[in-house]
């Protein structure tokens, strides 16, 4: 049985449609992530969810409940805000008790449940100060802890960690999975950052202009996008046009079969990752120059220009950074692909997200 | 800016904010004071002959019940138009600030004469009555009601929070009473003591409307210093009280947003918008 269900919704901002019939099951206890670029209808689901947006067409459902005409009020979700959303005029235990508080529920076990909450969070010593003396990993872990005081069903993440610096994020992106698995919620959590789904997300939607392009484990859509998006969004792939000639497309030596259903001089675009591309003494592969040397830390991509069917084109290819320093900008190399890790897709839905 | 010219400047400041107030206050208990520096004589008899005036007692009557109406009126109209306004209908906003413009693009006598002469056409009976001057001065003094509380709920991004109440399951109610209210009492406070000093001391709107009937507190006093008859003195002794009532005003005020943390931390919430990152 799944937990959050989602068919066929449809949400329209007047001749804009923002969610284009999304189909969606969550199970019970999943973390699923929604990614895409901004404008891509992953907040605008998540609040379809939280009931904050009426969808124009389709059944939001939990537990198997329809709830288009429940009011968020009454809905079984708790719902972290990119902008912590906290409420400045209560302190931290406040907030934490406030769900608890509007519910009605008794003085004693506000108490309890409030102290689960500090302790799960691990905000015990910040429980009776104000939003505004708290920082900003603190303030989330307070948001987390009143999105999840009454006990919901379902864990709402609106780009959690966005306003964070670097450093808080991936410990609070560690936090919250934490938490989420100790407590086992129902979670769709949505981001931009295709790094930050990868590794908190027990499933990825990769969403483009209100659908779902994909959704699969984060190994799967990074090893094997199902879409021209999912490839060029997941990961940083190298994006080289390619022409099919006598059914066959080549890059340098390296020949692969045309899809099926591609005619001769069919315009195509091949995605493969940095790490896949590697560097070749033999004299057969495809000659380049280094053109730029960018230190990524545990690796190095460097830039690489090579002429392919009479234009150019740039490779980006990754090595161990210990191995960086033997190949300086200038320098002449060859580089070799293997086939079978090229995804092609049609040359007109290239997309630069 | 060195220290001593900081509190040369400073000193300046303070002397030009005071000097006034004190040189009132000391005319409204001198005897006589024409050539000296200070007055020649104190006395208490000016106070006794305004408490005992029943001119001056109707006008400070009339123009206490002016402003506590209008500050009523405002507060009762305003918050819950703004909140709409900021949470849940934001296309009624641009209305709302082309009319708070207005008392501000027109001066205060053309939009006297245009009520006055609504009223003379619709309903004559109401002419120079006080309810009209009450709703006449809600409507002008609104705006600065308006600004100090669509400040304040802008400040610290109240649409986001209602959302986020509404989905800790809070009823509508529930978001006013206890998220919305207590984040924009400082809002709420400012505009209280603005409207209300604007209503107290209004003059051009209550001349118009209701001067030839009867007296506010701004009516008297202007009249106080066309006569000839030496009654400067109780001018002075009124503009010392008119004085003392907002100041009074905004201490309580002040002191009632201090007496507890939450409405502290509110205060301080204020200008700082819960959206920035820290």
């Amino acid at each position: 049985m799944s937990s959050v269900s989602l068919r066929g919704v449809v949400k329209r901002y007047g001749s804009v449609t923002a969610l284009d019939t999304v189909d969606l099951d969550v199970a019970s206890g999943e973390l699923v992530a929604l990614l895409g670029p901004s404008g891509c209808g992953k907040t605008t689901l998540l609040r379809t969810v939280a009931g904050l947006e009426r969808h124009d067409a389709g059944r939001v459902a939990i537990d198997d409940e329809d709830l288009s005409s429940v009011p968020t009020r009454s809905r079984p979700i708790g719902m972290v805000f990119q902008s912590y959303a906290l409420f400045p005029n209560l302190t931290v235990r406040q907030n934490i008790a406030f769900p608890l508080e509007v519910r009605g529920r008794p003085a004693a076990e506000v108490r309890r449940r409030v102290d689960e909450m500090l302790d799960l969070c691990h905000l015990g010593i910040q429980a009776d100060r104000y939003p505004n003396q708290i920082s900003g990993g603190q303030a989330q872990r307070c948001a987390l802890g009143r999105a999840l005081a009454a006990s919901p069903k379902v864990l709402l993440l609106d780009e959690p960690l966005s306003a964070l610096d670097a450093l808080v994020r991936v410990r609070l992106r560690d936090e919250i999975r934490r938490v989420q698995q100790q407590v086992r919620i129902t979670t769709l959590y949505v981001t931009h950052d295709q790094a930050e789904a990868m590794a908190i997300a027990d499933r990825v939607a990769v969403m483009n202009h209100g659908r779902i392009e994909q959704l699969d484990h984060p190994a799967a859509i990074y090893d094997d996008p199902s879409t021209p998006f999912s490839a060029a969004f997941v990961g940083s792939r190298n994006a080289v046009p390619v022409v099919v000639r006598d059914g066959e497309v080549r890059i340098g030596p390296a020949r692969l079969p045309a899809p099926v259903g591609t005619a001769g001089t069919d315009r195509l675009v091949a995605y493969f990752r940095p790490e896949e591309v590697e560097l070749s003494d033999d004299p057969e592969d495809l000659p380049v120059r280094v053109e730029l040397v960018v230190f990524l830390g545990p690796v190095t991509r460097l830039h690489l220009d090579a002429e392919l069917d009479g234009g150019p084109v740039r490779f980006h290819l990754d090595l161990p950074s210990r191995q960086a320093a033997a190949h300086p900008v200038g320098s002449l190399r060859r580089i070799r692909i293997d086939p079978s890790l090229v995804r092609l897709f049609p040359a007109a839905t290239e997309v630069h997200p | 800016m060195s220290t001593a010219g900081r509190r040369i400047l400073l000193g300046a400041i303070v002397v030009y904010l005071i000097l006034p107030l004190v040189a009132v206050f000391l005319y409204s208990v001198a005897t006589v004071w024409q050539s000296r520096i200070l007055p020649d004589g104190y006395t208490l008899e000016h106070y006794v002959a305004v408490a005992v005036d029943p001119r001056v007692q109707g006008a400070v009557l009339r123009s206490l019940a002016l402003a506590v109406l209008v500050t009523l009126i405002d507060i009762a109209i305003v918050v819950p138009a703004v909140f709409w306004a900021r949470v849940r209908n934001p296309r009624i906003r641009p209305i709302i600030e082309v009319g708070a413009a207005i008392p501000f693009a027109l001066p205060w006598v053309v939009i006297a004469f245009g009520i006055d002469r609504l009223v003379g056409e619709w309903a004559p009976s109401w002419q120079t009555t006080f309810p009209v001057l009450v709703l006449a001065q809600s409507a002008i003094a609104f705006p600065f009601f308006y600004w100090a509380v669509d400040g304040a709920m802008a400040a610290t991004g109240i649409a986001r929070l209602t959302e986020a109440a509404e989905t800790c399951g809070a009823r509508p109610i529930q978001i006013l009473r206890r998220i919305v209210l207590p984040i924009i009492r400082t809002g709420v406070a400012t505009g209280t003591v603005l409207v209300f000093a604007v209503s107290f001391g209004e003059f051009a709107l209550a001349r118009i409307l209701v001067g030839s009937s009867y007296d506010t507190l701004p009516l008297w006093q202007a009249q106080a210093l066309l006569r000839t008859d030496d009654q400067l003195n109780e001018l002075a002794v009124t503009t010392v009280l008119s004085f003392l009532v907002l100041f009074a005003l905004a201490a309580w005020l002040v002191a009632r947003g201090r007496s507890s943390g939450a409405s502290l931390a509110a205060g301080a919430q204020v200008g700082t918008p819960t959206e920035a990152p820290r």
